[in-house]
């Protein structure tokens, strides 16, 4: 990062408001490419590699700034996603983020895109990616359009992430 | 949530996983198979049975959409990019992103097989440092390329005062980024 003291809670700028929302055509493709070319186990490796290195700016301020710099970053990030509606709740040492409205399932949906079944699974690799090298804890609750993401800043007794309650993306 | 305010960056960063993983051979198949094919299939759809009028639509709505500043000129035979500030290329450079070794490469890798597919090729120059151009002909039409300022007249990027600063990649009448010229 060339400056790593950039206004809000997103370590990355750009000189528009919010990303092009067609972008999540890309997104949802690149999951069903790396799954047919690399299986399940692939794709993982690629969400938390990615968490782990290009998101380092995000979880470094995380571990830094504690679990307020997770509900700055949870803020700032929905909003420059086109279409999301969302609230953060910070609650005791937690963060909870509910996604009304998921801005890349509602634009996948809207165009009539097929979308991968495991799309939501990535909120949680991704999350968890993050919040666990930051020594924080994410689960996931939900998905196919809405969704609970909780970040806890102590992970110890924290229950395993439970994969049943991540919701497949039907045809 | 893997976003699309940032999407250039991690989409830059992804190519480069890809070559650790499985080389160039990869990010090609990648570029051709899940953006050219799959992500792009609404530029397909306007393009291949539409030809220049379905480029003047996708790329209208794509570049306005990313805030691009851009300018088109087009006759019966030719549709011409020039691309003054790509949003981008500009979004890795001002928050000094580069993990891949020619992220400018990736245009021409999912572009050029949809323009193969709708049955043109591709004069293309870019300069690394968000400024490029591009003139599509039916592959039937073997006229060269205009000269600078000759078609798309001040608008012409290769005018800018800035074009020269950058390392800059040629494709002549070409479908793929293999086919780089210099």
């Amino acid at each position: 990062m060339s400056d790593p003291g950039k206004v809000g809670g997103l370590p990355y700028q750009d000189t528009k408001p919010y990303g092009a929302a067609d972008f999540y055509f890309a997104i949802n493709a690149t999951f069903r490419f790396l799954i047919q070319r690399l299986g399940h186990e692939g794709w993982r490796r690629y969400l938390d590699e990615m968490a782990a290195n290009y998101y380092r700016p995000v979880w470094t301020r995380w571990k830094q700034g504690g679990i307020s710099a997770v509900a700055s970053y949870l803020r700032d990030f929905f909003a420059a996603e086109p279409g999301a509606e969302t609230t953060v709740q910070a609650i005791g040492d937690s963060v909870v983020l509910d996604v009304h409205v998921c801005p890349a399932i509602k634009h996948l949906r809207e165009h009539g895109r097929e979308i991968v079944p495991e799309f939501c699974q990535h909120c949680y690799f991704q999350g968890e990616g993050m919040a666990s090298r930051a020594g924080m804890a994410m689960r996931l609750e939900g998905g196919a359009g809405s969704c609970r993401q909780t970040f806890y800043a102590d992970p110890v007794g924290v229950p395993e992430q439970d994969m049943a309650k991540i919701r497949r993306v039907s045809a | 949530m893997i976003g699309a305010y940032d999407f250039c960056g991690h989409y830059e960063w992804t190519f480069a996983w890809l070559e650790r993983e499985g080389g160039l051979e990869l990010v090609r198949d990648y570029w051709k198979e899940a953006i050219s094919v799959d992500s792009q299939r609404h530029a397909r759809d306007l393009i291949v049975p539409q030809g220049i009028a379905g480029m003047q639509k996708y790329w209208q709505h794509t570049l306005e959409e990313e805030s691009a500043e851009f300018a088109f000129t087009s006759d019966k035979e030719t549709f011409r990019i020039d691309m003054h500030d790509c949003p981008s290329k500009g979004f890795l450079l001002r928050n000094d992103l580069e993990q891949y070794c020619d992220y400018c490469d990736h245009c021409i890798g999912w572009i050029g097989p949809m323009i193969q597919d709708a049955g043109f090729v591709i004069d293309h120059e870019h300069n690394h440092l968000g400024k490029c151009w591009w003139e599509f002909r039916a592959k039937e039409n073997t006229a060269a390329p205009s000269e600078s300022g000759t078609f798309a007249g001040d608008r012409d990027v290769r005018l800018a005062d800035d074009w020269n600063q950058g390392q800059k990649d040629r494709f002549k009448r070409s479908v793929s980024d293999e086919e780089k010229v210099n």
